[in-house]
Order: C-alpha cells, then structure tokens, then sequence
C-alpha cells in the first residue's frame, strides 16, 4: 500500500519552536494537562491512520490554535507565523495525497482526533491555544517519525 | 515535621543532564549558604498526569543531582522535576526544571568502534549505543531501535599528510582500502539523529598504523 | 496629517539566490535629511487567517535601507506579502507592498563550488558550505568507456568528504548539484572535475 509521504521543512519548524518553547510551557500552568500526549491520541495510531491524523491535526492547529492564541510580542509572533505557514504548505502537499485517496480516515483515526478537540475545549480558549504550543515538539516528532522520507505523493 | 517554605534560597540552575537515557536531575546549592549542611529533597511530575511524585531515593540527600532515569524511562512522555533546599526546620521554595522531553533531548554517546586493518587497509566496525537500563539483566535497547534515522559521522586523519576526511554512514561496517603504507590513521566517530540540535560526543580517538611495504604485521596504537 | 507628506518608498523587489532573499527599493530623497523605513510582512497563513496582522521584519524594522535581508522573515514555502514605509522624524509614508506576493521556491539556485582533492588513493570532495537548507547530490565515475555513474547524497558544506577509492592509473571525474528539500528544488550540475592517480605500483 503507497503510503502518502509529505515534504517538510522540519529543520526550520523545530528550530521556530525552539525559540519558543520555554516562553510558551513556562505561560502553560496546567501541568495536569495534556492535549496531545495521551495513549488514547498521538502514542497509539496506527501507520494506516497517519495520513489521516496528520490532515486533522494540521487543520487544528491553522483553524484553531495559532487563531486562539493572538500573540502580540513580535518575536512570538515570528516563530508562530514560521510554523503555521510550515504547516498551511503541508496542508497543500497533503492535498495531492487525498486526490490520490491515500488518506482515508478510519474510526479510530476520527475518535482521536475528536478527543484531541475535546481537551480543547475543556480548557479556557487562551489556555488552551498555549497549552497546544506548548506541545508542538510532540507533534513535530509524531510527524517526523511517521513521515520520514524526501519525496511528496 | 514539615519546615517552613521560604526560609531558605533555592536551589538554582537545575537540569536534566541526559546521555542516551539516562536521566540525572542536576543543581547547583543555593547562593550565600557556603557552609551550612544543606540537604535536599526530589520531586518529579509526569505531563498529563494528576501530582507530583516523590523520589525516596532522594530524600534528605546532600549531594545536588538524583538519578531519575527509572522514573523518566518511557521516552515518549514529558517531565518536570523539582528540589528544594533543606536546612533544620528551614526550607526553600521549590525550584523546578522546564518541561523535559527525553525523546528529543537526550545527547546520543557515541557508537563503540572496532578498528582493524590488515596492514594495507582499514576496517571499522560499529556497534550502536545502548539506551540506558534499570539493571545489567535486561535485554539491550539499541538506540537505533528508537531512531530509525540515527547516523554516524566517520571521520578519518591521516597523519602523514595530515588531511582529515569524513563520511557519513547508516550501516556499520565500512573498509578504506589502499591507504598509504606505513602512516598511522587516526578515526573518530560521533552518532548523531537528524532532527533538533543535541551535544555531540565524540568516541575516543583510535589510531592504527599501515605497514611498510615489505612486511605484513598488525601495530595498533 | 503628518502620513502622507512623505513619499511611499516605489519599485520595491525581491532578489532571491540561494535560499537568501533581499528585498530591494527606491530610496526616499529628502535633502539633508536621514530617512528610515520600516518593512513588515505577512505569509499566506496570515492573510488567510488573520489578516489585519503584519508582522515587524526581524533586521528592518526600522532600517536606514533602501534594502532588507528577509531571509529569516521568510522561513515557509508559501507566498509573502511584504510591505515598506518611509519615517522622518514625526513624518511617517503610506504603506508601500510588494506587487505579487514572494515565494521562496522562485529562489535562483546556482551550482555549488566544490574543491576536488585526493589523499594517496583517496578521492576527497570539499563543497561549499551554503547553509543547513542545502543537501548535495554528488555524482562520481571512472573516465572509461561505459563507466556507471555513482552518486551520493552529502548533507553539508564546508567539511572534506570522502567519495570513493581510487584505482592507479585511471582518472576520475566528479560533478555535484545542489538540493533544498524545503522547496523541493535542485540547481544545475557543476561543472565537471577530474583527478588522476599516477600510476604508482600497488602497495604490497
């Protein structure tokens, strides 16, 4: 089975996260927390369902998060605009994966999308956008890991 | 009987020191206590989870790092950790680290390297680094287990002419044959995972010498 | 109003080699007088999603110009808006933007330098170091009728890199290109080198 394999610029997006992170988790209090890093979402999806969980969160992240999070410190901002931009061109190369059906989403891969969102919402807006920063190195890694490889669909 | 919070400075400076796993929270005493007998105690907190956890081992110690490689093994997860400065019925706030990520911060130590040469060429074996383990019984993780994309940076000085060339490898084998005879090669390797910036180590620096023309013998300094 | 008394900065362009981007334009001429600019952009996400955000140029804002280095303002291969305006003292010009949005896979890519050595048998390539964005496709053959052509992929600049081992007497011959994974785009072949190893006897 091909699997849909996208092209990033990953040095460049964990390179802006680094630049944010300790500002970004330092504002997260609630520790408890965790909106990616349950076993129910990130640590339990099967290669099958990457492509699928990919696309939902990607568009979590550029309908959602980066919106939520309204930065005004230019430096923040910069880093923040670098990854959802980042994440806006995966979106496109994505986009060719579902035009060659390589992205079929699966229950499981809609249930962990869903619980993801639900994390969400449980929490205060604002909280809940820097807590979803704050945990960018999780995904970035997830997609790193279950994309490796140079060439798009 | 618990102390009064606040009464002394923290701790400061204090890290995660992580080398292929194994995980040491480090600090450094609290300023302007040069010597008083300060102890200190440990607590850890798994991101996500409900509270902070005690590290017995860690309790009332006077030394400034606590190995919490067993409590941080699942490399997948983020952490916290916090030490607080003891002192008779004194003691500070807690000092705490930032979120810690073993997966992506962990330095990666070097492969162990096997060289040999046959008096005209040399072959360098490795053998991948190892996750840290609770006890010598278990079974090994490899580090390569963990990355997939883990690579190793060869890098060979010929110290006749002394010019230094390098090559970048995944599988762990490689030969250089038709080297110059009777020159001493020198070879370091470092492992390294393409992704966020980690310290490098470097494996020993081992040398082993060509042989004269004539005769075939093995010389490894 | 103090707004409009300036001239907008005009003919504002973007140069683009190499994965380093300059935007360019004409200065404002007020005799005597010390103009700043200030220069903003703003990437698609943005003008998709947030659209009343423009975001201060990491070295421009402000700058005595008429240029600005943005290649760390432009860090995704989606297009930029970019945006410039004069300040003189209170005085400050309209915006003046960029007429078609800038996208970094329009970079010129030229071929990479390299430095073609060898040590005893040993056939040692040095490339020029143009950053972490660069990969190498480097390809090596034997100059004999019907050679394969061998390639390797070097992921950085800068340092001596070992290509292959060489055979007395037979010449070889090395071209390389360049490739940046974030644009999916690759430079033209370098022109190609050949080095020669005497014919020395094999060493026993």
């Amino acid at each position: 089975l091909r699997r849909c394999l996208i092209s990033m610029d990953m040095r460049r997006m964990e390179e802006s996260f680094r630049g944010i992170k300790n500002a970004i988790q330092a504002k997260d209090t609630f520790q408890n927390v965790t909106i990616l890093s349950t076993s129910e979402t990130l640590h339990s999806i099967k290669p099958l369902d990457v492509c699928c969980v990919t696309k939902n969160l990607l568009a979590f992240y550029v309908d959602r998060v980066f919106k939520d999070h309204q930065e005004l410190s230019p430096q923040i901002l910069r880093k923040t605009s670098s990854i959802a931009n980042s994440f806006l061109y995966m979106q496109k190369t994505l986009q060719r994966c579902q035009e060659q059906r390589l992205c079929h989403c699966r229950q499981e891969a809609i249930n962990a999308t869903r619980i993801i969102h639900d994390t969400y919402d449980q929490l205060e807006v604002r909280s809940a956008a820097i807590k979803s920063l704050g945990e960018l190195d999780i995904l970035l890694a997830w997609i790193e890991k279950n994309h490796q490889g140079t060439s798009a669909a | 009987v618990p102390c009064v919070s606040g009464g002394l400075p923290k701790p400061t400076n204090i890290t995660f020191l992580s080398i292929n796993m194994k995980n040491i929270l480090q600090w450094n005493p609290p300023q302007g206590l040069q010597g008083v007998e300060v102890t200190y105690s440990v607590q850890y907190f798994i991101y996500g989870q409900k509270k902070w956890l005690n590290k017995s081992e860690c309790r009332n110690i006077s030394r400034t790092y606590c190995d919490l490689s067993a409590e941080t093994s699942d490399y997948e997860r983020q952490y916290y950790a916090k030490a607080k400065a003891i002192w008779g019925t004194n003691c500070s706030k807690w000092a705490e680290t930032g979120r810690f990520y073993p997966f992506l911060e962990t330095q990666i130590g070097p492969p162990e390297v096997a060289l040999t040469t046959d008096g005209k060429s040399i072959s360098i074996v490795l053998t991948a680094p190892k996750k840290w383990k609770k006890n010598p019984e278990e079974s090994s993780i490899s580090l390569e287990q963990i990355y997939s994309n883990l690579k190793y940076n060869v890098s060979v000085h010929n110290t006749k002419s002394n010019r230094t060339w390098s090559q970048c490898v995944t599988n762990r084998t490689l030969v250089f044959s038709w080297l110059e005879p009777d020159t001493l090669y020198c070879v370091l390797v470092e492992s390294f995972v393409p992704g966020p910036p980690r310290l490098a180590q470097p494996s020993e620096k081992q040398c082993v010498s060509t042989l004269k023309d004539q005769a075939s013998t093995l010389k490894v300094k | 109003d103090g707004v409009a008394a300036l001239p907008a900065p005009q003919n504002l362009s973007v140069q683009s080699t190499n994965m380093k981007h300059v935007l360019t334009w004409s200065p404002v001429v007020v005799p005597e007088e010390i103009i700043h600019y200030s220069v903003e952009y703003q990437g698609e996400y943005e003008s998709l999603y947030m659209s009343h955000i423009w975001i201060p140029s990491s070295w421009c804002s402000p700058t005595q110009g008429p240029e600005c280095d943005i290649t760390d303002d432009i860090t995704a291969t989606v297009p930029y808006s970019l945006r410039v305006r004069a300040t003189l003292d209170s005085l400050t010009s309209a915006w003046s933007t960029l007429k078609h949005p800038f996208n970094r896979n329009s970079t010129v890519l030229t071929p990479p330098g390299m430095e073609i050595t060898k040590d005893g048998f040993h056939l040692i390539i040095k490339l020029e170091d143009l950053g972490p964005q660069f990969e190498f496709f480097v390809a090596y053959w034997k100059r004999e009728p019907g050679a394969k052509e061998h390639v390797k992929m070097v992921r950085r600049g800068g340092i001596p890199v070992h290509l292959e081992t060489m055979e007395p007497g037979a010449a070889h011959c090395v071209k390389v290109r360049t490739f940046v994974k974030a644009i999916r785009r690759h430079s033209a072949f370098s022109q190609t080198e050949c080095v020669k190893v005497q014919g020395e006897t094999l060493p026993l």
